[in-house]
């Protein structure tokens, strides 16, 4: 059963992150995701994430596909005007890209461009309703499109981004408009994991919990600078007392996938390493775990 | 009002090279009104090139250096005995100047935005005149001058703390039009999806032509 075959029928899904590369040496992108085959369910691939320039997504997203992954692509509403955004959705629709998660986007000169011209012509709410009207056979200015496409459509919520009530509801217009499954910023508390998993479910989109191995104090502070409410103070404390801090950062994330598998329906690994450790998790997930029935 | 930055001395000097005598013209409505453009800079600017030797033979500082009819009687007195203007006016003010006289025109300033005052001191910009107004949706705050992204759906996910991720000595403007709403319970106009801009509204050069009324 592939990703979308899973999300349709109920099953618990699991997501992970890659980035293409900083260059063109896509073969050992492909490469370090190998021992994951078969394992994770869709390769989310970043859009120029945090503003810096990569290889796009979407060819990416191809190379995945002849090597027989599920690639999720990520495209982002900072680069593009509409007529680029369809466009690349006409033709990720024609590789046979079918899943793709939408957004806002970094803002540019936060990136290694600085001086670019930001876009957003459109918003990721929009963004969703132009993947829907294509879907329905038209561009956006009403004429028809030939041939037939079909995408997943998912989203992204940062549930640590304010102002709680104008986030909810544009989640809520995000899931309105389309978005079937929902990838969330990294969590480092279940108890926020398990609210954010029903705000999600509430909305009739499919919450898949997003995931980030802590690998250092260091790492910790800035993922604490990026969004505050974020990292809770034991986590801090715990990587402070670590001897190996890298195996207690894995180690708390797998704890906390182990929470989310009782009343989720889906991870989302933002990997950074750690390749082969996910993949003998996820083995024993699917094997020894009592909820193998899951999968 | 619009907003403008003198420039720097060493660049108004650069472009006065083969000069002498210089008019200089501010604008009382709106360089004047942030102080960086009115008839006090306008002096100002005057000491200053003296001082380096110029002769500055006229100084003025209409109310609205844009409006033809206030510029062009100070312009014909200008006329004879002048080398050059530089105007302190914005881009707009400027351009009527430069239309309206024979004399080259410099401009002694770089027009910033349209914004509004805080504390006589603070300026900050308030609309890109998008053309398309939808500040009635969103408490009379406008998220598209105001947030970097022009978001109009609602905020992004990068605020940290309430502070925009762009620059994190502004808000996050969603917070404001959040507060507002919720205070004048009308948080409800932000659940509609908002519909797709239409930037043709925004391609300059703009016009607007006034229709005649009987």
């Amino acid at each position: 059963m592939n990703f979308s075959e899973k999300l349709k029928n109920g099953k618990f899904i699991i997501t992970a992150e890659i980035a293409p590369p900083r260059g063109t040496d896509w073969k050992s992108v492909i490469k370090g995701i190998e021992p994951l085959k078969g394992k994770v369910d869709a390769f989310n691939i970043t859009d120029n994430q945090r503003s810096m320039v990569r290889m796009s997504s979407l060819v990416m997203a191809k190379f995945l596909l002849d090597y027989g992954f599920d690639p999720i692509l990520q495209l982002t509403c900072r680069d593009r005007n509409r007529i680029a955004l369809q466009s690349d959705l006409l033709g990720a629709a024609a590789l046979g890209v079918k899943n793709i998660c939408l957004m806002t986007g970094d803002f540019t000169s936060l990136g290694d461009e600085p001086k670019a011209k930001p876009v957003f012509d459109v918003d990721s709410v929009q963004l969703i309703e132009i993947a829907k009207i294509l879907e329905s056979g038209k561009l956006l200015n009403g004429k028809e499109v030939k041939g037939k496409l079909e995408f997943t459509v998912g989203a992204v919520y940062n549930p640590f981004a304010g102002p709680k009530v104008l986030q909810e509801i544009k989640l809520k217009k995000k899931i309105d408009a389309g978005a079937s499954f929902i990838q969330t910023q990294p969590i480092y508390d279940v108890k926020v994991a398990e609210e954010v998993n029903d705000l999600v479910e509430e909305f009739g989109a499919v919450p898949i919990i997003g995931l980030l191995p802590i690998k250092s104090l260091k790492m910790a502070n800035f993922m604490k600078s990026l969004n505050p409410s974020s990292v809770p103070d034991k986590l801090i404390e715990g990587l402070e007392k670590a001897m190996d801090p890298a195996q207690y950062g894995w180690d708390y994330i797998i704890d906390i996938a182990h929470a989310v598998l009782e009343f989720g329906r889906g991870i989302h690994f933002m990997l950074v390493g750690k390749t082969q450790e996910l993949a003998n998790f996820i083995d024993y997930l699917r094997n020894d775990s009592p909820y193998n029935h899951r999968f | 009002m619009v907003v403008v930055k003198i420039k720097p001395l060493s660049e108004i000097l650069k472009n006065l090279r083969g000069f002498k005598k210089i008019a200089i013209f501010g604008c009382e409505l709106g360089s004047a009104r942030c102080k960086n453009g009115g008839l006090k800079e306008a002096l100002q600017l005057k000491n200053s090139l003296e001082k380096e030797g110029f002769e500055v033979i006229s100084v003025k500082s209409p109310g609205g250096t844009c409006i033809l009819e206030k510029v062009s009687k100070p312009l014909l007195e200008i006329e004879k005995g002048c080398e050059v203007v530089i105007s302190l006016a914005c881009g707009a003010g400027t351009q009527v100047i430069a239309e309206n006289t024979n004399l080259p025109v410099i401009t002694g300033v770089s027009t910033l935005f349209i914004g509004a005052e805080k504390e006589g001191k603070y300026f900050d910009e308030y609309c890109i005149a998008c053309g398309d107004c939808i500040i009635s949706d969103t408490g009379g705050i406008c998220p598209v001058a105001r947030c970097p992204k022009s978001l109009v759906n609602g905020p992004c996910g990068g605020a940290i703390n309430g502070k925009c991720e762009v620059d994190s000595s502004i808000p996050c403007i969603w917070y404001k039009i959040a507060e507002r709403l919720e205070g004048l319970q009308k948080l409800e106009v932000l659940r509609e999806r908002a519909p797709f801009k239409d930037y043709r509204l925004a391609v300059y050069p703009r016009k607007l032509e006034v229709e005649e009324t009987t």
